[in-house]
């Protein structure tokens, strides 16, 4: 078991594309950290770095204090899972599993007891003798699971391991894999696309676009306190409704404007965005969590806008409905600069652009296509800059 | 839906038309027996030279003209001829020597040295090919397929002055040597080959590489681990073709081996129907009869080799 650290670690491929900047992470000991964001923003990248698989452009990357940029995969002592599970289809599971314990020269004894270990904290002792085509998809999940957690390695990296799993399986293999983790306590990076999985397995979760790190917290601080535009409009579901706006103050009281509509932020918000005064007439950001969405109605007490309700999906005990609103909606996707460039791309107020999670009962009652006065808990409201997409802290 | 569970779907949607379609077998085979009178007449098509030659190596008259399909007078003298190593000449004439079995042993030593050493060299190129990204790769690949693009004939003057000088250096590789004949044969197909493996090399896929890699195992023992096993389908069609191209080869052969006793099956037969030995048709037909199973049985042998499917359950399917 040991750290991985990441020092100012870069990489360019050979054809000149960057994948990776200056990357710094600490990922200590014995943690399960998430690494996250939308395909294509070096993630995978930088996990198989740590792997060995790609070499370093440049910056340091080091595991137990040793650094490892020069070494081939077989000296690092790690163990990868992969998306695809790559398992060998001429071995049965117990060659599979036993592949990297023989290639180490383990003693007869040894590789059977730890693939029996291995297969038993997996629930594979009765398909050890199959090979992988003769199981199902969440079985063979495992045996890659297997095949990483019996050597012991010093850490575990695994590339979007669940989602070639159907969504019940999935949700099943996330819990699985956890427990797993913080029984054997072996470090864990561990790459998803998928920010649920992020927030629900990850001790920490780093959080990454387009080659650049942009902020490691816990699941609950990258929830509440988003260090920018980006991590906010991608953490949480549904995510983050962000508005254009700007700032107006009257009489000492600020307020954000939305399209026509003033929204007058509480003492509470002045507090957590102080940089908002003294901000009048320049544009930020506004963003609301759906959560923080109520019916006008039933929270009297919070200031509200009006918007058209265009859809409402019921989920049970909750539903989700689908305002919009006179105002541009700011894409966290792209970059935020071409963004207001590009101008209507993305920005459209011809779709949705206001979501919020109300209870069932919220929702009965609403019609879809009326114009409803929709609350805004300013309380956890956030703020960004429009142009650097920096919280207004 | 997992891989599994479409198997065991289509293998019972299989099971249903199986009982359904026993159920109606007689209405069905009677629809059907044009077919099995047609595959019986294919079968008797494909047969017909088969039953020639093995007509003819059992039929006493040694020439094909007045032959018949059913032999006059059965006889078992062209097989003695070639076990003993003589054919009688022309009346008053001496026997002819023929080590037909010196020919038999120097055809199975060179065809199954140039058919493993082609799997494995060829295996060896692929591998690189397909799976490293070095300088010259793109020039290789080219170089390969525009040097196929020449038929091997074109070079045997060529190959015979090379094989001719440098045997004057190196005894062993050079003219009448089957080394010489070995290497030859091996730079001959090479580019097919490597071009053939490469494309089956790539749809192995490169996680199941880079899992062995992270599991400890050097870029060798991914080769022989792991992507051998997984290649055996094109490795047996290869070693297969390159066997049965060999056994098969004549003007090569008789270029570089000139002493009866280096000769190969298809250069020494020869010698019973160029005249030499006067025309032994019926000798000939009995030596080519015996060379034929070594090559059928390595064909059975390496059928169950020659399916496909056997990346199944590497990944996600």
């Amino acid at each position: 078991m040991a750290d991985v650290v990441f020092d100012g670690v870069d990489k360019v491929f050979p054809n000149g594309v960057q994948a990776v900047y200056e990357l710094s992470l600490d990922v200590h000991d014995g943690e399960f950290l998430v690494l996250v964001g939308p395909s294509g923003c070096g993630k995978t990248t930088a996990l198989r770095m740590v792997a060995g698989l790609e070499e370093i452009t440049d910056g340091t990357l080091t595991i137990g204090g040793r650094v490892v940029n020069d070494l081939s995969p077989k000296e690092r002592d790690v163990a990868m899972v992969f998306q695809n599970y790559a398992l060998y289809p001429h071995l049965t599971v117990a060659d599979n599993i036993a592949f990297g314990l023989r290639l180490r020269r383990e003693s007869k004894s040894v590789i059977e007891e730890r693939v029996h270990w291995a297969a038993k904290m997996l629930d594979l002792s009765p398909y050890l003798a199959r090979r992988p085509k003769e199981l199902s998809g969440g079985q063979r999940q495992r045996v890659a699971m297997g095949r990483a957690i019996v050597r012991k390695p010093q850490a575990f990296l695994m590339d979007e391991p669940l989602s070639n799993l159907d969504a019940k399986l999935r949700v099943q293999m996330r819990a699985d894999i956890a427990k797993l983790q913080r029984d054997l306590e072996t470090t864990t990076i561990y790459v998803t696309h998928d920010q649920v999985e992020a927030m629900t397995m990850g001790d920490r979760v780093a959080v990454m676009n387009q080659g650049r790190l942009q902020q490691v917290d816990t699941p609950q601080r990258l929830y509440d306190n988003p260090a920018n535009l980006f991590v906010a409009g991608f953490i949480g579901t549904p995510p983050m409704n962000l508005l254009a706006a700007s700032v107006a103050s009257q009489n000492g009281s600020v307020s954000v404007q939305v399209g026509e509509q003033a929204v007058p932020l509480s003492d509470e918000a002045m507090r957590r965005f102080p940089a908002v005064r003294g901000r009048e007439g320049r544009e930020v950001v506004l963003g609301v969590r759906a959560d923080d969405l109520h019916r006008a109605d039933r929270r009297p007490d919070l200031p509200a806008v009006n918007a058209n309700l265009e859809l409402i999906e019921a989920l049970g005990s909750q539903s989700i409905a689908y305002f919009r609103i006179d105002a541009m909606v700011i894409g966290v996707d792209e970059d935020l600069i071409d963004e207001r460039e590009a101008d209507g791309e993305g920005v459209t107020a011809a779709r949705p652009n206001l979501v919020s999670a109300m209870s069932a009962e919220d929702a009965v009652g609403l019609r879809t296509g009326e114009r409803v006065p929709v609350a805004i808990d300013t309380k956890h409201i956030h703020l960004f800059d429009a142009e650097t997409g920096a919280p207004l802290r | 839906m997992s891989t599994a569970e479409h198997l065991e779907t289509s293998a019972a949607v299989g099971l249903g038309t199986r009982t359904r379609r026993a159920r109606r077998r007689p209405r069905v085979l009677g629809g059907t027996w044009w077919r099995h009178v047609l595959a019986i007449l294919v079968i008797l098509w494909a047969l017909f030279p088969i039953a020639y030659v093995t007509s003819a190596a059992f039929n006493a008259n040694q020439t094909l003209g007045s032959a018949t399909l059913v032999p006059e007078r059965v006889t078992l003298d062209n097989f003695r001829y070639l076990v003993e190593g003589e054919v009688p000449g022309r009346p008053g004439d001496p026997p002819t020597e023929v080590p037909y079995l010196r020919w038999y042993a120097n055809t199975m030593i060179i065809a199954a040295c140039t058919a493993v050493l082609t799997v494995l060299l060829g295996a060896l190129a692929a591998y690189a090919f397909s799976r490293f990204r070095f300088k010259g790769r793109r020039l290789g690949l080219l170089a390969l397929l525009l040097i196929q693009m020449f038929p091997q004939l074109l070079l045997v003057v060529a190959i015979y002055l090379i094989v001719l000088h440098t045997g004057a250096v190196f005894g062993f590789i050079g003219l009448n040597t089957l080394t010489g004949l070995i290497l030859v044969y091996l730079g001959g197909v090479m580019g097919v080959n490597v071009w053939l493996m490469k494309g089956f090399f790539d749809t192995i896929p490169a996680e199941l590489d880079e899992s062995a890699r992270v599991d400890g195992a050097t870029p060798a023992q991914v080769f022989w681990g792991v992507i051998l096993p997984l290649a055996a389908p094109v490795l047996a069609v290869i070693g297969l073709f390159s066997f049965i191209g060999v056994v098969n080869e004549f003007v090569i052969a008789s270029v570089l081996l000139q002493e009866q006793d280096k000769f190969t099956l298809a250069r020494g037969l020869w010698g019973f129907i160029d005249q030499k030995y006067s025309e032994n048709w019926g000798t000939f037909s009995a030596g080519v009869l015996l060379a034929a199973p070594p090559v059928v049985i390595l064909f059975l042998f390496l059928q169950k080799f020659i399916v496909s499917g056997l990346t199944g359950g590497a990944v996600k399917g």
